[in-house]
């Protein structure tokens, strides 16, 4: 045992006083009574009883010097060393993923891994430091670079597991940020393992304390609704991730009411699918795993035992083409799309009413736009961007691509050929998918809230509409111009994607209720409105709302597990990090384990035992204790 | 006044209980083991010459036709003795003590031992015993008395005697007993009222009162204060009565040890009593003074 601040031990010097005080003759209050006879006898009796009596002073003396003893010794914060995972500069990668909330080992795997982060933070020797990050959907760092075991196991203990998958990318990125510089950093990955294939290394050795012992899991790995011959198609899948059989109940809710359930036997590692027709008109989709009666199925991660669907049916978008001569290349093609009905109608004719969700025109522009989605061929000069007359593209000058744009996938410009176009310049609020000689051919972008995409040039003078490339081209662009709902995001959202919500022209304000009722509100930006706040599985309303027209209901969401990784639980035995594997680790470090919390808990306990030896049985109010040492005699009477 | 007129009243209905029957020099309303004249018949004997022919039993002499004497019982008046200790301890407590000074006078032991010997000489006057009041006070002799008299009449005489007393001195209980037997007293009954704060003891004191014929009654007196004291800490007691000083610190135990001290030292006293045929009354002053004589002497049969 050895001391951190051994200076404090110097305070024992503090004995000297208390016993001077003692040595002091006891200063007695005088007190007259009838007759001292009695308590002669008395005294007389009790020497004769019992000796030892006459210590009791020397006892309370004894305790007391006890008592500062342990005080010193606690202030000198006496330490043990003991054998730790890991020393110096560590940075502890707490995985609170999904798979975290399994409960093969009692009460979760994240309490469990919350305890050792905890002793962890126990056992650090004076000089180390830790960082904590919890590794979740969003890794974030709860305590930086700190030697204080207080605030260390504050943070763990505040720490709560997500039902997402854990983005060990971004931990890594942020483990490389803490270690830094320093030279000999340790890496703790407290995790059930669900690492990617391919991590980033991280500098400094690696240690791994895996946590959880079973694999016994089933889950929902699909759930989707899609249109079919005979209408709507639910698609449900059920896998089991365990080493044994299973049999397990798979309920399936359509807009919250029983629409099927079915047992299902799945073999281990494998998927049962299951598809059903639905009703027209269906909207939410629910799946539950649920224990057959009288089956024992272990099922140790409850998270992924319900699934969430909301189905979008395809929309038919009206397309008005804005056209005085016609184009047919453009007309053959919207007639040619499936779910567009394409209208036509002179440039300045009066709009109708009812408002189309796209307008196209073609080398003319109404003086007044409608404030619906626009495609635009051959601009002539107007009020979304500037443009400074034609200009004519040498015939070598090749076509340039943002080739990383999704509206170009699987489109090739590379062999078209421009003849004249207008010389526009791509507005803030658009991005150029096409280019030559730095002047833009095809631009698209959002401006105040509807998507608008132009051609600067008229598909008549070049060779575009004659290759491979335009019907896809066009298809990417009418799909992103007439999306089917107000909420756009990837077709599976898992806790922590952030959606879109594009609501309509004139609609300020967007809420979103969350599965447990949660409101959410956002204001809307010129690109709509962004949330983030998918930290619950389920399903998610969405509300728009405008000034003239109030609230209304714009639509659903779901979020899902659906995770192989994380709904695979079996605990790795190694983890690859870069290119190294690493196994569990062992305690081979020395750590320091502080007793100054006991020495104190003991300190208190002689404290009450002195207080307890010098008022024993006694219930009179004016005892004088240390008071009475000190009190002046009393005069006379 | 020491008594109110329902008190007196209650006394009045009293009579004291001589367990032993004792000679009297004058005719009283008690039994005498003296064979004599007055109308409760005991026996007869022979006669004899010289005896008074009027008490010749001549029924007797007519059908036996012998001569018998007709003895009846003599009644005769008891001695009492009601000896009060007067020293400083019994002073206690005093008045300046525990804040109420109603209180502290009741409780006071003197003013306790003055009301009971008001009330057992009460009773005694009006059974027309003779009665002698001494207080015992400093120096060992007993330097004041009442008495003897007999007849209702002395009480008021008594009562003032009484309230004069001012407990003062030292106690030396043994010699003042001593002292007061070989003055040289008619025997009978003796209640001696003391707190028995006396170093040098109480039993040869007893004694001799014993020996000398007297029937003893110890009336022990002592303050709730002195049973449970209320002291706590590190403390140099006084005797109030012989300036003694007694280091002594009281704690919770030592306070316990105290309270069984006073118990054994009462039962020491009760077994000596009870050996040497004395009656042994212990007291405390949170009692009612009344209560003792109207019902606990009643009920050891002290009184009748």
């Amino acid at each position: 045992m050895s001391f951190l601040t051994p200076l404090f031990l110097s305070l024992s010097a503090l004995a000297a006083p208390i016993i001077i005080l003692y040595m002091l003759k006891l200063r007695r209050r005088e007190t007259e009574v009838s007759s001292v006879m009695l308590w002669r006898m008395v005294l007389r009796d009790r020497e004769a009883n019992a000796p030892w009596q006459r210590l009791r002073r020397n006892i309370l003396l004894l305790l007391q010097l006890l008592l500062l003893a342990l005080l010193v010794v606690a202030l000198a914060r006496p330490f043990l060393p003991v054998p730790v995972v890991a020393s110096g500069q560590i940075t502890v990668l707490l995985d609170a993923s999904a798979s975290m909330n399994a409960a093969d080992v009692q009460p979760s795997r994240f309490e469990e891994a919350k305890k050792i982060a905890r002793g962890l933070a126990n056992d650090l020797s004076d000089e180390s430091l830790m960082t904590l990050i919890l590794v979740s959907e969003q890794p974030g760092v709860i305590a930086s670079a700190s030697g204080d075991k207080r605030e260390l196991i504050a943070a763990i203990d505040s720490a709560k597991p997500s039902v997402g998958i854990a983005n060990w990318e971004a931990a890594f990125a942020l483990a490389a940020g803490a270690n830094g510089s320093v030279a000999n950093s340790t890496t703790v990955l407290i995790s059930d393992g669900g690492l990617p294939e391919k991590s980033p290394p991280l500098t400094g050795e690696v240690r791994y304390v895996p946590i959880g012992t079973e694999s016994a899991n089933l889950a929902v790995s699909a759930l989707s609704i899609r249109p079919g011959p005979g209408g709507p198609q639910v698609f449900a899948s059920v896998t089991n991730y365990g080493e044994a059989e299973a049999k397990t109940i798979l309920t399936l809710n359509l807009d919250g009411e029983l629409f099927n359930a079915q047992q299902l036997t799945v073999s281990p590692g494998k998927t049962s699918n299951v598809i059903l027709t639905a009703y027209e008109g269906v909207v939410r989709a629910e799946a539950v795993l649920s224990p057959p009666a009288g089956v024992t199925t272990t099922d140790y991660l409850p998270a992924d035992d319900r699934g969430f669907a909301v189905y979008n049916p395809p929309q038919s978008g009206r397309v008005l083409f804005l056209s005085n001569q016609g184009n047919r290349y453009i007309e053959q093609l919207l007639a040619a799309f499936p779910g567009i009905e394409p209208y036509r109608a002179p440039v300045d004719s009066p709009l109708p009413s009812d408002p189309f969700d796209l307008y196209v025109y073609d080398g003319a522009i109404s003086s007044e736009l409608p404030a619906k989605e626009l495609l635009i061929f051959n601009p002539p000069p107007n009020a979304l961007f500037n443009i400074d007359g034609e200009f004519a593209p040498a015939l070598a000058s090749a076509v340039t691509t943002a080739e990383d744009d999704p509206l170009l996938q699987f489109v090739d410009l590379s062999n078209v050929h421009i003849l004249k176009a207008v010389d526009a310049q791509t507005p803030a609020w658009a991005r150029a998918l096409a280019s030559i000689e730095g002047k833009p051919l095809i631009f698209y972008g959002t401006l105040e809230r509807r998507r608008i995409v132009v051609f600067t040039f008229d598909l008549r003078d070049s060779d575009l509409p004659l290759q491979i490339a335009y019907p896809i081209l066009m298809s990417n662009l009418i799909e992103w111009l007439t999306p089917s709902t107000v909420i756009s995001a990837d077709d599976i959202i898992h806790p922590g994607d952030s959606v879109t919500i594009r609501p309509a022209v004139g609609e300020q304000a967007v809420g979103i209720f969350a599965p447990d009722d949660q409101l959410f509100t956002a204001g809307v930006t010129n690109a709509g409105a962004l949330f983030a706040d998918t930290t619950q599985l389920g399903i998610y309303g969405v509300g728009t709302a405008s000034a003239q027209e109030g609230g209304k209901f714009a639509g659903f969401f779901a979020v899902n597990l659906f995770s192989a990784r994380e709904s695979n639980i079996q605990p790795a035995a190694t983890l690859t990090v870069g290119r190294a594997q690493v196994a569990a680790s062992v305690r081979d470090q020395v750590g320091q384990r502080e007793l100054w919390p006991f020495v104190a808990a003991a300190a208190l306990a002689i404290l009450l035992i002195e207080w307890w030896v010098y008022h024993r049985g006694s219930s009179l109010p004016a005892a004088p204790g240390w008071r009475g040492l000190f009190q002046r005699k009393k005069a006379g009477a | 006044m020491l008594f109110d007129e329902s008190t007196l009243r209650k006394l009045d209905q009293l009579a004291l209980v001589a367990g032993r029957v004792r000679a009297g020099q004058m005719k009283g309303e008690r039994r005498s083991t003296k064979r004599g004249m007055s109308i409760e018949f005991a026996d007869y004997r022979d006669y004899v010459r010289g005896d008074d022919l009027r008490r010749v039993d001549w029924n007797v002499y007519a059908r036996l036709e012998r001569p018998f004497i007709k003895l009846f019982e003599e009644e005769e008046d008891l001695a009492v003795h009601v000896i009060v200790d007067a020293s400083r301890s019994m002073n206690w407590p005093p008045d300046s003590m525990s804040g109420d000074a109603d209180s502290a006078k009741q409780r006071n032991k003197f003013q306790y031992a003055v009301h009971l010997a008001a009330a057992l000489g009460h009773i005694a006057l009006a059974a027309g015993d003779r009665l002698t009041v001494t207080a015992i006070t400093g120096g060992g002799l007993p330097t004041t008395r009442f008495g003897p008299t007999r007849g209702r009449g002395g009480t008021a005489r008594m009562l003032k005697f009484l309230g004069d007393l001012k407990p003062e001195g030292l106690t030396d209980l043994d010699g003042a007993l001593r002292n007061y037997v070989i003055a040289s007293h008619r025997a009978g009954l003796a209640f001696v009222i003391t707190d028995l704060f006396s170093p040098a003891g109480y039993q040869s004191g007893l004694s001799a009162l014993q020996s000398k014929g007297h029937e003893v009654g110890l009336i022990h007196v002592l303050a709730p204060e002195e049973v449970d004291p209320p002291l706590a800490g590190d403390l140099q007691l006084l005797d109030v009565e012989t300036g003694d000083p007694q280091d002594v610190s009281v704690d919770g135990p030592l306070r316990d040890l105290y309270k069984r001290r006073v118990q054994s030292w009462r039962d020491e006293i009760e077994a000596h009593c009870l050996k040497r045929g004395a009656h042994y009354v212990p007291v405390t002053t949170d009692t009612k003074w009344d209560q003792i004589v109207l019902y606990q002497m009643r009920r050891m049969g002290i009184v009748k």
